[in-house]
């Protein structure tokens, strides 16, 4: 069966995926992140606005391309979507 | 005994209630879910409900002296639950409430000429039954998917709320018999069970962050 994300589902998958690539290389490249939060290129592109926006995310240049890189207000929200998604899993619903 | 227990009942309802709605709050406001924002509404719902029903007794208790309510108060209480018990179902999307055949549309709304001479009350509860049924299968389809301990409780949870409805229908039959009671006694246990996943939450860290503003 299909289950379709919501989009703060996707917001939480893009986030952790920064969040681990800012652990590892000091931020994630737009290529990181279609992959491993499984989105396309455009869709990903205007969430990335949204977030960087919101500070949630920044945006540093690396050598030839943009890196997104967890911020500290991006680091809070995280923990927080991880504790309400558990949360609204014991109720048998996706956040 | 009855009496006792069911202020037992609305208190530990309106408690849990609140604090469970108050949490999904919490939760809303840090990220903007519209899940939690129904949760919110649901509980706060039954915590008020409870809460309506409670202050009845008390105020009747204290004031008055006598140990029964206005049906009309009660009736509010429990309409205000099931409102509640209708935002948890609706968080689960409602695909077969209604169907959809213009017949069975047709046929569906008689039973509630021959109910109108009945008690309001009942059938609120009944409603409420049906709601919280529906809840408590869903929550436990989904444990059975992803086999987490919290959907568990929370599914026994509105399973005990529905089974405690049921059974204080059956004691309208045999009303002098212990049956109200044990009813009493099953949506406690109901109420409980639902507050074990809030339980385990850390509370720590719980903030309001007014993510727009940054």
């Amino acid at each position: 069966m299909v289950t379709y994300r919501t989009k703060i589902e996707i917001v939480g998958d893009i986030l952790i995926s920064a969040h681990e690539q800012t652990m590892e290389q000091d931020g994630a490249s737009i290529m990181q992140l279609i992959r491993q939060a499984n989105i396309s290129h455009g869709r990903l592109s205007k969430i990335l606005s949204d977030l960087v926006s919101q500070g949630l995310l920044e945006q540093v240049s690396s050598d030839r391309a943009y890196k997104y890189r967890i911020s500290m207000v991006g680091k809070d929200f995280l923990s927080e979507y991880k504790k309400f998604n558990k949360f609204t899993s014991d109720f048998g619903l996706t956040i | 005994m009855e009496l006792f227990l069911e202020g037992i009942l609305n208190l530990i309802g309106f408690v849990v209630g609140l604090i469970i709605g108050t949490f999904s709050y919490i939760g809303y406001k840090n990220t903007g879910s519209p899940v939690l924002f129904r949760l919110t509404i649901a509980f706060f719902a039954i915590g008020i409900g409870f809460g309506i029903i409670w202050s009845a007794y008390i105020i009747n208790e204290l004031v008055f002296d006598t140990e029964k309510i206005n049906r009309g108060i009660q009736a509010l209480g429990l309409g205000i639950q099931t409102i509640g018990y209708f935002f948890i179902a609706f968080s689960h999307t409602i695909k077969s409430f209604f169907p959809k055949s213009r017949y069975f549309r047709s046929v569906g709304i008689l039973p509630l000429f021959f109910l109108s001479a009945m008690n309001i009350e009942h059938i609120i509860r009944s409603f409420s039954f049906i709601l919280l049924v529906y809840g408590s299968i869903e929550t436990i389809v989904s444990y059975i998917e992803g086999r987490q301990k919290g959907a568990l409780a929370v599914g026994v949870g509105l399973g005990l709320l529905a089974f405690g409805e049921f059974i204080a229908w059956y004691s309208l039959v045999f009303p002098e018999s212990i049956l109200y009671s044990i009813s009493i006694v099953i949506k406690i246990s109901g109420l409980l069970s639902l507050f074990i996943p809030v339980s385990k939450i850390p509370l720590r860290k719980i903030k309001f962050d007014d993510l727009d503003g940054e």
